[in-house]
């Protein structure tokens, strides 16, 4: 008889992305974590807390409340030898700081022909759910998916928000890690040890035979949740959590529709421009002749994150909306 | 002051001066004359800065330039061959040919950077600070930015965040009265960008930036406080561009007289430079004339290169996006 | 009824010892203000019309539209940024016949004013750095006694003393002047003005040396003091052989000095000493000297005529000119 396996440890995304931040710290000397808030108060999430204490305020501090500031500051360490840790609080705060992430970290190594390196993780928080209303609850990835020389992760589960973390720390590249505010509490398993979690590679985390939801961050969640109700209407969805928007996992995405020949793209940012316009453009690029329905989108509409629990629930996309619309595309 | 200035230095200042004179006067006529692509913004006028700051800074000592960042380059070490064939765009360029007359860089000299983004420069500049003071190293970062810039937010976060940790940055503008096409009386309620350092918490200091002596004085104290841990210092230059915002006639726009700039030219700083040190019996003017010719050569050889050198290949348009 | 005059120097209180000296800024807009103070003063006592000088920061002009009860003369001067300026400005303040000049600077600007008035009648306002001459004093306070005067209501001899200068020939040229020192440095270059190495210092020569002041001056105040009001100057020869000694050469910075000879010099003695070197003037770096090139050095009390404020309000005061009826009578006769 086969021993027990003991039932892996579980955290809260919250503990798995100080995890994170403190295997990359323990790992990485020339690494610090600068922020708004960060190291007295630990964060306002809380995900630094802890971080201070243990390295010190050489390498974790408080900063104004200065986005352009820190960025730079970011920028300027990194590409003199420095690995930083920037925390930019909510990602609405990004319009602050854009310049610095556009024009200048994103460019620098082109723009001086590779002779520049931009080890720069920055961790940044989106999503709505909260009530926060319009400039602390938005998902703009798109906004920096679209400039050359940044990666965008999305982590949306306990086990991605560490080992995504490490991987960006350990990249050469700047990286935005994009975390999610409603997720916080989300218990999952989180090993003990140091792992990374591959930037580019997207995870299949639900295996289908007919159709397939490509999704990424907290809607993964309400997919999944969506392919279970699909399930009693004869579909077999497959789920693909993209984990990175850039480099985007093409591959993964052709693979899958070829198989299912259906697809569907679920994000929370606005449906109108968001990440989805270029996912179904690669797909009918790579994938047209496999194709048995157009590629339906999801996403939120078009108008600012609304701050009424009624309305923000309007607004975000969930499972009830994906079998919707999947109906409505499918002619169910 | 820290230390008399010795002949040495003098001369090396003025070799500075005139690399940059002689770089910028070429430079500005081949854009014009259609030789090179795309729009250079020229630093004659305004030698004098960055050659007397310059002097006091090694390779591990870091700067961040502006979009009139040839002169910063040239000062900190660069040589005419890859600056050329940057600025031709061709692949033996310091940046390949990517970056072009507003970004060009080279790290191995600490420069990191012109810069197209006016008040791009002052927070890559205290971030490069940061790392000095977080590696524990006795180098400096310096932001050059001209009068313009001290009205983006971008520099009021640097100066506040270096202030703060009092990071070794000097921050150094170059006040030639002009943002862009706008005289400052319209672009800023002050006349002293140096009246805005006690509200960030650090010295702020004006100097006559057409003199090199006064302003290797002034960045010598500046460099030296912020080297011992006195953090970082507003020192303001008072100087002039000769020509236009861009290139040499630029677009021929009217918002300055020639009076004024013949008013100016009068300061130059190289040829009150020369006179003194004639006078000082450091550098007769037939020596300086020499030293003229020689440069005229060096840029007259970079040009060579650069035009013998290749283009970029087509391919590389994807290259060096990532690490 | 006269004007009074107003010199505000924008560049005054800016220079390398905010860095070497731990010296503030001295922001314009604050000079702006102890000009707007400075006006409200002279109009509460009686003046009514003044003449400044137009400076390219705009302080004097930015007051006037701040507070432009009094009738406010632009002078026609240059725009130089350099003390040709001042120069210019005490010239034609004098050809005005102005009664009396509130001046904004340090010990460099009233310097300059010096020399393009010598005698001028002078209330100066410390906006500077170094600042032996002008005193601190409330601006408000200033303007009332410039107003006292040029409103003719009391005569200048009976508030003012008149102040020693150290006279500088250098070969033919016109007579240059220092209101405190004048002192040769080995120094080369003018460079960024502040006098501030004393391993180079050769002569000075001080029209007061003040123990209780900072700079040059003070080196001879800890050693031999000697007050503006005596007569004479005070002679150091820098180097070996004499004193030793720690001395606040400038505000926040003492520095070691070895003074070779320190005495007392008449009126109207001549002092020499040569160059090469540079020659600096109320702690400024002004000129350099050629090699063998001889300077000339004399104290005399030809300079300008400094209003004591206390004095004059005081005196104002006993005479009963601050009340209602005073001004009543005065505002009759004026018509």
């Amino acid at each position: 008889m086969a021993e027990p396996q003991p039932k892996p440890r579980e955290l809260p995304y919250v503990a798995a992305i100080t995890e994170g931040v403190r295997t990359v710290m323990q790992e990485q000397p020339d690494a610090f974590v600068a922020g708004e808030d960060v190291a007295e108060a630990g964060g306002v999430y809380g995900y630094y807390n802890g971080i201070l204490k243990e390295f010190g305020p050489d390498r974790v501090f408080d900063t104004p409340i200065s986005e352009e500031g820190i960025v730079g500051l970011g920028v300027g360490a990194a590409a003199t030898g420095c690995r930083p840790i920037i925390d930019v609080m909510f990602m609405d705060f990004m319009g602050e700081c854009m310049d610095e992430i556009a024009n200048q970290l994103a460019k620098m190594r082109y723009m001086f022909g590779g002779r520049a390196t931009l080890p720069v993780t920055i961790l940044s928080m989106a999503g709505a759910g909260a009530s926060l209303a319009a400039q602390h609850s938005q998902s703009l990835e798109a906004w920096i998916c679209h400039l050359p020389g940044l990666k965008v992760v999305m982590a949306c589960t306990p086990y991605d928000a560490k080992g995504l973390i490490i991987s960006a720390a350990r990249d050469d590249n700047p990286v935005i890690v994009v975390l999610n505010k409603m997720s916080l509490a989300m218990m999952g398993p989180v090993p003990e040890e140091s792992y990374t979690v591959p930037i580019g590679e997207a995870n299949l985390v639900r295996s289908g035979s007919n159709y397939t939801i490509i999704s990424y961050g907290r809607m993964v969640h309400e997919a999944l949740a969506a392919a279970t109700q699909l399930e009693k209407l004869g579909i077999d969805a497959e789920v693909i959590d993209l984990r990175s928007l850039q480099p985007l996992d093409s591959d993964a995405i052709v693979a899958s529709v070829k198989k299912t020949h259906r697809a569907m793209i679920v994000h929370e940012a606005v449906r109108f421009g968001g990440f989805g316009g270029e996912i179904t453009a690669q797909i009918q690029e790579l994938a047209f002749d496999y194709l048995d329905a157009p590629v339906a989108r999801v996403g939120a509409p078009f108008s600012p994150v609304p701050f009424s629990p009624v309305l923000e629930a309007t607004y975000v996309p969930n499972a009830d909306r994906i079998v919707a619309e999947a109906k409505q595309q499918l002619g169910l | 002051m820290s230390s008399e200035i010795t002949d040495d230095i003098l001369l090396d200042i003025h070799r500075r001066m005139v690399r940059i004179r002689t770089f910028e006067e070429r430079a500005g006529k081949m854009m014009e004359d259609g030789k090179i692509p795309g729009a250079l913004h020229l630093y004659v006028g305004q030698e004098a800065i960055a050659s007397a700051v310059m002097v006091h800074l090694s390779n591990e000592d870091y700067i961040t330039g502006t979009h009139r960042g040839h002169g910063h380059l040239i000062a900190k070490g660069g040589e005419f061959t890859y600056m050329f064939a940057e600025l031709y765009g061709k692949a033996t360029g310091y940046c390949k040919g990517k970056g072009g007359s507003m970004h060009i860089s080279n790290l191995d000299l600490g420069m990191l950077g012109a810069n197209g983004i006016v008040g791009g420069g002052p927070p890559i500049a205290m971030g490069a600070a940061f790392s000095c003071k977080f590696r524990k190293t006795k180098n400096v970062s310096i932001s050059f930015f001209g009068d313009g810039a001290s009205n983006e937010g971008a520099f009021h976060e640097a100066a506040n965040m270096a202030a703060l940790y009092k990071l070794p940055c000097v921050f150094i503008c170059e006040n030639n009265g002009y943002g862009e096409y706008t005289p400052q009386a319209n672009h800023q309620a002050i006349v002293d960008v140096a009246d805005r350092a006690p509200g960030y918490g650090m010295p702020g200091v004006v100097v006559d930036g057409m003199d090199a002596v006064a302003v290797y004085e002034a960045a010598g104290e500046a460099i030296a406080r912020a080297r011992e841990g006195g953090g970082p210092t507003l020192l303001e230059c008072k100087t002039y561009r000769y020509y236009d915002h861009v290139g040499v006639r630029g677009m021929g726009l009217s918002y300055r007289t020639d009076e004024e700039v013949e008013q100016w030219r009068l300061k130059d700083p190289i040829v009150n430079f020369e006179a003194r040190l004639a006078e000082q019996g450091v550098l007769s003017p037939e020596a300086a004339q020499a030293i003229h010719e020689e440069v005229l050569k060096e840029v007259e050889a970079g040009i060579e290169f650069a035009e013998a050198s290749p283009d970029p290949d087509p391919a590389a348009v994807t290259e060096d996006v990532y690490a | 009824m006269s004007l009074f005059g107003v010199v505000a120097n924008p560049a005054s209180g800016k220079d390398v010892r905010r860095l070497v000296a731990r010296a503030s800024v001295f922001d314009n807009q604050e000079k702006q203000a102890i000009v707007e103070r400075a006006l409200i003063g002279a109009e509460a006592a009686g003046a009514s019309e003044f003449a400044y000088l137009d400076d390219p920061n705009g302080i004097v002009a930015s007051a006037v539209r701040e507070n432009g009860r009094l009738c406010a003369k632009p002078l026609d001067t240059t725009r130089t940024r350099t003390a040709l300026d001042t120069i210019t400005a005490a010239r034609a303040l004098k050809d005005l016949g102005c009664a009396v000049v509130i001046t904004l600077g340090g010990d460099g600007t009233n310097r300059a004013f010096a020399l393009g008035w010598p005698d001028a009648p002078l209330i100066p306002l410390s906006t500077g750095t170094n600042n032996v001459f002008p005193r601190l004093a409330e601006a408000t306070l200033a303007g009332a006694a410039a107003g006292l005067i040029a409103s003719g209501q009391l005569e200048l001899g009976e508030v003012a003393a008149q102040q020693k200068v150290v006279q500088v020939t250098v070969d033919d040229e016109r007579p240059d002047l220092a209101l405190i020192d004048a002192v040769l440095s080995r120094e080369r270059f003018v460079g960024a003005r502040a006098l501030l190495e004393p391993a180079q210092l050769d002569t000075a020569l001080l029209t007061r040396a003040e123990a209780a002041a900072v700079g040059i001056t003070a080196i001879g105040g800890l050693l031999h003091p000697l007050s503006p009001d005596a007569e004479g100057g005070l002679l150091l020869r820098f180097g070996p052989g004499g004193e030793r000694l720690r001395a606040p050469i400038a505000p926040g910075l003492y520095k070691t000095v070895e003074v070779a000879e320190c005495r007392a010099v008449d009126t109207d003695e001549v002092v020499t000493a040569q160059g090469p070197g540079v020659l600096a003037f109320d702690g400024e770096r002004d000129r350099s000297l050629k090699p063998g090139q001889p300077v000339e050095l004399k104290v005399e009390r030809i300079g300008p005529w400094v209003v004591d404020i206390r004095q004059t309000l005081e005196l104002a005061a006993r005479k009963g000119l601050f009340t209602m009826a005073h001004s009543h009578a005065r505002r009759q006769a004026a018509g």
